[in-house]
């Protein structure tokens, strides 16, 4: 466990005045916690994470570019999800809830956006983040939404999606439900947040169950995300609070690209490790097979960007193919899906 | 262990947070609030169309729960029957846009078609200068060509109530709506959250309280969604009043085109519109001063029916002096008598030479061979349907957004909510339509991308798709008023030589035509296309003419050409016959 990265606990929340808040908060939160067992409410606590949920699901807000992005990282989502039920089964295409009956996880869930979308593709979903704050914004909002209702178990659990919320890191987490235990799994700006994205990916991605998926979504390390993100977008414009985003943190696409293409997964001392011998099932090998032209297979990865277009005030997903797509459109702002392979 | 501890207390507050709803989800019997996604407050044609349009979509059918909420009786609405040859007086002109989108829905095909009729073409023109304007479908496939979805009309002239019954006729074989008419709203609250992310609590007569993701306002103009979500509108009321009423006349002779032409005069006091319904019948539209309007109802039958006739007929300065004599017949006590107006009228015809046998004279005889000008007017109206004539006041408002926001969350307008009109242009039905067709798509894209169909993000594509659209045509429609109640004489001159000059124009007519609806969205050429053919057109208009002026008509192209086009257009008028 010691050789593992944990997620920055201050991760997403870099704001100075909302991260004191969240540190007030959490702070009160472990001390009530520990002094009493029983749950009495404490309303100063509700009315802490309620300015607070008015941080991350102000529409307007600081977290308002967040907002537009989701719908593109769902489009994108949907896109291939539809797309290899397509190729594998005609008849397990599900246009309407694309994620019905599958276990997905968002690891960084912060205040929820992608989750609740992800509940409502019908899909039995989980999120998690290391901010005990951000866990019990995200919460306090699925539960105005009947809809996500984490007890709608009283119809059958697999026909809604349902939505549930843990305070934990994804090391934790894989410890305590062991390897291959989703079908989908999410980690949406969150990696370019944490110390060691080496060992994060190679956690997110043990998580993945043989056939499942793996999204994330990063910006690239170039000079163009520079201009945009820290200084167009921190400190001319002021739309993020400065301070959010390290630009040596970024990720290029195809060093991605290139730690799928070469690393083998799940990692020896994984697959072994709770105990199951390694065999077929388990069997450890690159996801990407090798690189056509640069890029991989479409059934095994692929690389899209995102590109806010500002008279619109939307965001887009840059089409497959777009002229030197790479220049411009991945250059910043881009998803990034791994499939793992079936076996 | 802190950490555990510390989850099981998230949850615990997540649950007290919403009371309500946790007592909601478990014991449902007991539960006051009713979940919903949509709440459609409004059963006009907006509201109407949303939630067919809602419940034709399969996607939106089974992922959405819709509820319409209407005060009146909608199975008066749904049983509406009139005798064969008598017409409600409310009409709307349903563009093919909107036509398109009706079929799209699958609520075009439960209107009475035989009740709708055909526009091929609208003449418009100037009360005081008579400068006029021709539109017609010639002239929209002239520009765009004909193809598969060549419209063969402008639009179609339908009763509101005919559009209504349709949509409730469909609407009843679609179970996903519940539909709660006879019910008023009694109040709109916003529910009590932590963190102020509380949804709307519409609070019916019936009891019930109906918590909803989306409160969408088709509640007119008065709107009780608008006033909940707190948005302001912009508007004043037009020193104009509509008179409506249902025409009776003759059917055009043989020798004439069908009744199938809009005509619209303006007037300085308001323009009169004349819309086609059938042979026999057609709908009115005068909009005129309060008291005028005031004392035209209050007239005997044959007197309105008298300065109808007139008022399409006689220069603008008789006309006045028609007014006058009926106000102050009607203020001394001693209303105008049908044969006082004859009297007035045929000496005011002799005065202005009007011969009797022309289309302007009010004696016209309607059998026979008509006068040459006949087409440039309406058939004369030989009687008013009892009880036809009605009047409301008009105005101009515009909501400052379509969707509430901060406290008013989670709530959208549309239809007359958003929007009040000028009727002069017939876009007020239309723009409702448009708004309807805009936000269904929106919540379609919203669904598909996992989205909360209440959210500002999930639905600002629809104020973005709307509001300048509306917006243009709200002040086209408020500048024409304008224009044409303006009497000065170099304005008068200004804007008859512009109409004339545009009249000749036949691709800028195209163009309005088209940003009028006169086609599907679907069927429309692109932006950029559109504007090369505007451009080409007009170039080749402005040829034509300098060729004429310098007396190089022999091109034999333009000559031959134009030769061809008045044998297609006499062609198509007898195909008419």
């Amino acid at each position: 466990m010691s050789r593992l990265a944990r997620i920055s606990q201050s991760h997403r929340t870099t704001a100075p005045r909302a991260s004191s808040i969240i540190n007030v908060a959490s702070r009160r939160l472990h001390l009530s916690s520990a002094t009493s067992g029983q749950s009495s409410v404490n309303p100063e606590e509700v009315a802490h994470f309620s300015r607070l949920s008015q941080q991350w699901w102000d529409e307007r807000g600081e977290f308002g570019l967040l907002h537009k992005m989701n719908p593109v990282r769902m489009e994108f989502i949907r896109n291939k999800v539809l797309e290899i039920q397509r190729d594998e089964d005609e008849s397990k295409v599900n246009e309407a809830r694309p994620l019905q009956g599958l276990d997905v996880i968002d690891v960084g869930c912060g205040g929820g956006l992608l989750c609740e979308s992800l509940a409502r593709f019908g899909g039995r979903t989980i999120g998690i983040d290391a901010s005990s704050s951000n866990i019990a914004i995200a919460s306090l909002h699925a539960a105005a939404d009947p809809s996500l209702a984490p007890s709608s178990s009283v119809t059958s659990e697999a026909d809604s999606g349902s939505l549930r919320y843990e305070h934990t890191s994804v090391e934790e987490l894989l410890a305590q439900r062991g390897p291959a235990s989703f079908d989908v799994v999410c980690s949406m700006e969150v990696i370019e947040h944490v110390d060691n994205p080496r060992a994060f990916l190679t956690n997110c991605a043990t998580l993945v169950k043989p056939g499942g998926h793996l999204f994330l979504s990063t910006i690239a390390r170039t000079p163009l995300s520079y201009f945009l993100t820290i200084f167009a977008a921190e400190h001319l414009l002021r739309l993020v609070t400065p301070g959010t985003h390290t630009h040596s943190k970024y990720i290029n696409p195809d060093e991605m690209t290139e730690f799928f293409l070469s690393t083998p997964m799940p990692p020896d001392h994984m697959a072994s490790s709770n105990g199951v011998p390694k065999d077929s099932t388990t069997a450890s090998r690159p996801w990407i097979s090798r690189l056509y032209g640069g890029a991989p297979l479409r059934t095994e990865a692929e690389i899209r960007g995102m590109v806010y277009l500002p008279w619109k005030g939307e965001w887009m997903l840059v089409p497959r193919g777009a002229p030197g797509a790479s220049m411009w459109a991945e250059a910043c702002n881009y998803l990034f899906w791994v499939r793992r392979p079936l076996e | 262990m802190l950490r555990s501890a510390t989850r099981s207390r998230v949850r615990t507050l997540a649950k007290h947070a919403k009371p309500v709803r946790a007592s909601s989800n478990r014991f449902a019997s007991t539960s006051t609030h009713q979940e919903s996604d949509v709440v459609i407050v409004g059963g006009g044609p907006a509201g109407l169309a949303l939630a067919t349009a809602l419940s034709s979509n399969p996607l939106l059918r089974n992922s959405l729960k819709v509820v319409l909420v209407e005060a009146g009786d909608l199975s008066k609405v749904a049983n509406w029957t009139q005798p064969a040859g008598t017409y409600s007086n409310r009409v709307s002109s349903i563009t093919n846009a909107s036509q398109s989108f009706l079929q799209e829905i699958g609520a075009w095909a439960h209107v009475e078609e035989g009740r709708t009729c055909p526009i091929d073409e609208m003449q418009i023109w100037d009360g005081i200068s008579d400068a006029r304007i021709t539109f017609s479908v010639q002239d929209d496939q002239a520009l765009i060509g004909t193809g598969t979805d060549t419209p063969s009309r402008m639009s179609t002239m339908t009763e509101n109530l005919n559009l209504q019954r349709a949509l409730l006729h469909h609407l009843r074989g679609a179970s996903a709506v519940e539909i709660a008419d006879k019910v008023k709203v009694q109040s709109i609250q916003r529910e009590e959250r932590e963190g102020g992310g509380g949804w709307p609590l519409v609070h019916l007569s019936d009891g019930r309280v109906l918590r909803t993701r989306l409160l969408v306002g088709a509640d007119g103009f008065n709107s009780p969604v608008r006033a909940y979500a707190g948005i302001q509108s912009y508007g004043w009321a037009y020193d104009t009043t509509a008179v409506v009423a249902t025409l009776l006349h003759h059917p055009r002779t043989s020798f004439q085109a069908p009744n199938t032409i809009a005509y619209q005069r303006f007037l300085p006091t308001g323009p009169i519109a004349f819309l086609p319904l059938s042979p026999t019948a057609s709908s009115m539209v005068w909009s005129t001063k309060p008291h005028l309007a005031k004392a035209l109802l209050a007239s005997d039958p044959a007197v309105l029916t008298g300065m109808i006739n007139a008022a399409f007929r006689l220069p603008e300065v008789s006309l006045r002096y028609l007014h006058d004599v009926l106000l102050e017949a009607a203020a001394a006590g001693t209303p105008l008598t049908p044969h006082q107006l004859r009297e007035e009228i045929s000496w005011r015809e002799r005065s202005h030479a009007i011969d009797s046998r022309s289309a302007y004279s009010l004696a016209a005889d309607p059998t026979g061979v008509p006068p040459a000008d006949a087409d440039l007017l309406p058939p004369l109206v030989t009687s008013v349907q009892p009880g036809s004539a009605a009047s409301f006041p008009l105005r101009f408002s515009h909501a400052d957004e379509y969707i509430g926001d901060g406290a008013g969350a989670r709530t959208v307008l549309v239809g007359d909510a958003a929007h009040t009109i000028h009727p002069l242009a017939g876009q007020g039905l239309n723009m409702g339509l448009g708004d309807v067709d805009a936000l269904a798509r929106c919540i379609q894209q919203a669904v598909l991308t996992g989205g909360d169909i209440g959210s500002r993000t999930a639905l600002l594509p629809y104020a973005r798709a709307r509001y300048f659209e509306n917006h243009k045509i709200m002040a086209a429609c408020d500048k024409l008023h304008k224009l044409y109640g303006a009497t000065a004489a170099p304005l008068v001159w200004a804007r008859s030589v512009g109409v004339e000059v545009l009249n000749e124009l036949d691709a800028v007519k195209a163009a309005m035509m088209l940003a009028a609806g006169s086609r599907p969205p679907r069927a429309r050429p692109s932006g950029p296309q559109l504007g090369a053919d505007v451009a080409a057109k007009g170039l080749e208009t402005l040829a034509r003419g300098v060729s004429g002026v310098r007396g190089l008509a022999e091109g034999v192209a333009n000559v031959a050409g134009a030769g061809l086009q008045r044998l297609l257009q006499g062609l198509a008028n007898s195909q008419k016959r």
